[in-house]
């Protein structure tokens, strides 16, 4: 799961993911995406940037 | 203490002196300890 | 004292403080980030976990989600007449009881006070599969920035100082000035080299060391600064600086009571 703050601000920043991740794998611009979602700081950017989804991958060993 | 077999899906019992760690119907020897149904307090750090 | 706003949000403000001492700046800018009592989950009961996160990843993601702060009917718990055991005076529970499949979400926890809630609902919290359930019960307070980073309300806030760039006469508008600056405030306008925004300046003087003729000079306007301050939803930004100003007053009137007990 997408960590809730930026680690180094605290900004929230995982009410943005859901819109991050659909826009971004619609092939739009992850930099033009964050502007839009106004994540400006780059320490708020490298959260989603860098983001790996797990759940989907831990999800059948319960 | 009741256990819960990984493979045959199973709530065990076991008894640790005669077999050892073993499911007693598929003999798979990876058992996962039950959540006990008490309150878990946890601080949201 | 005086204030410009140059913008004004719910969650972000943008404003230059004048005629004000760097001390009170500074500490108006710490009181922001660490002192403002604010609202967030400080411990959670699990009933039911069966989900792929373990209970204190849960526990953590709850506690760091952003409570719509009322001050007028909490009080922090070590000044509570319970003396902090937790009484409705300084604490109310949040629930929360799902089952798969679904993403349940910040949105879904139900708060016993309707005036808390949780300030931003779409954060995910768990994707829960088939089978899985969560139901809990978390318990939020009131606290400070200084002690845990969910208590802070404000993120992002900074200042810096106010910049006067003022342009000679015997400029020849060569342009490498303008070439120089990585905040792009300086252009060539008609012949004439301009300032485009001083706010965007960072005071990095490079226009300066590149001119050969002394043409350019930037200097920090003495008492003068730019505020930044970002919420995280649990204050509006108006009332997250009205609130950081009445806790220095109410620590000035802290220390003059300690000082005047000393004979």
């Amino acid at each position: 799961m997408i960590p809730v703050r930026c680690f180094t601000c605290g900004k929230v920043i995982a009410s943005s993911w859901e819109e991050y991740e659909r826009r971004v794998s619609e092939f739009e611009n992850p930099g033009k995406v964050l502007d839009d979602l106004g994540i400006d700081r780059y320490c708020c950017r490298r959260m989603l940037l860098s983001h790996i989804k797990l759940v989907d991958t831990f999800a059948p060993y319960q | 203490m009741v256990y819960y077999c990984t493979r045959c899906k199973r709530l065990v019992e076991i008894d640790y002196e005669a077999m050892g760690i073993r499911c007693p119907y598929c003999g798979h020897r990876i058992l996962i300890k039950q959540r006990p149904t008490l309150v878990k307090r946890v601080e949201a750090v | 004292m005086d204030i410009d706003i140059i913008e004004l949000s719910d969650t972000k403000a943008r404003f230059v403080l004048n005629d004000v001492e760097p001390a009170i700046a500074n500490g108006l800018r710490r009181v922001i980030l660490a002192e403002v009592p604010t609202m967030a989950i400080d411990y959670v009961n699990i009933y039911d976990n069966t989900s792929v996160l373990f209970d204190e990843q849960i526990a953590l993601r709850m506690g760091l989600i952003p409570l719509i702060t009322d001050l007028e009917s909490y009080v922090l718990p070590e000044d509570c007449d319970c003396g902090g055991e937790g009484c409705t005076r300084c604490q109310l529970s949040l629930n929360l009881s799902a089952e798969g499949s679904k993403i349940i979400y910040s949105g879904d926890l139900l708060s016993s006070d309707p005036k808390v809630t949780v300030a931003d609902e779409k954060i995910p919290i768990i994707d829960l599969r088939e089978r899985q359930t969560l139901v809990l019960e978390a318990v939020a307070k009131l606290g400070i920035g200084r002690k845990h980073a969910k208590w802070q309300a404000g993120v992002g806030c900074g200042y810096k100082n106010m910049p006067v760039i003022t342009i000679k006469e015997d400029c020849d508008s060569c342009g490498r000035c303008v070439d120089e600056c990585p905040r792009n405030v300086l252009v060539i306008n008609n012949d004439k080299l301009e300032v485009t925004d001083p706010l965007k300046c960072n005071l990095c003087k490079l226009c300066m060391g590149i001119c050969d003729i002394d043409a350019i000079n930037v200097i920090e306007k003495p008492n003068s600064y730019i505020f930044n301050i970002e919420t995280d939803g649990s204050y509006p930004a108006k009332e997250l600086v009205i609130q950081g100003a009445d806790t220095i007053i109410l620590k000035a009137g802290q220390l003059k009571e300690i000082l005047s007990e000393i004979e």
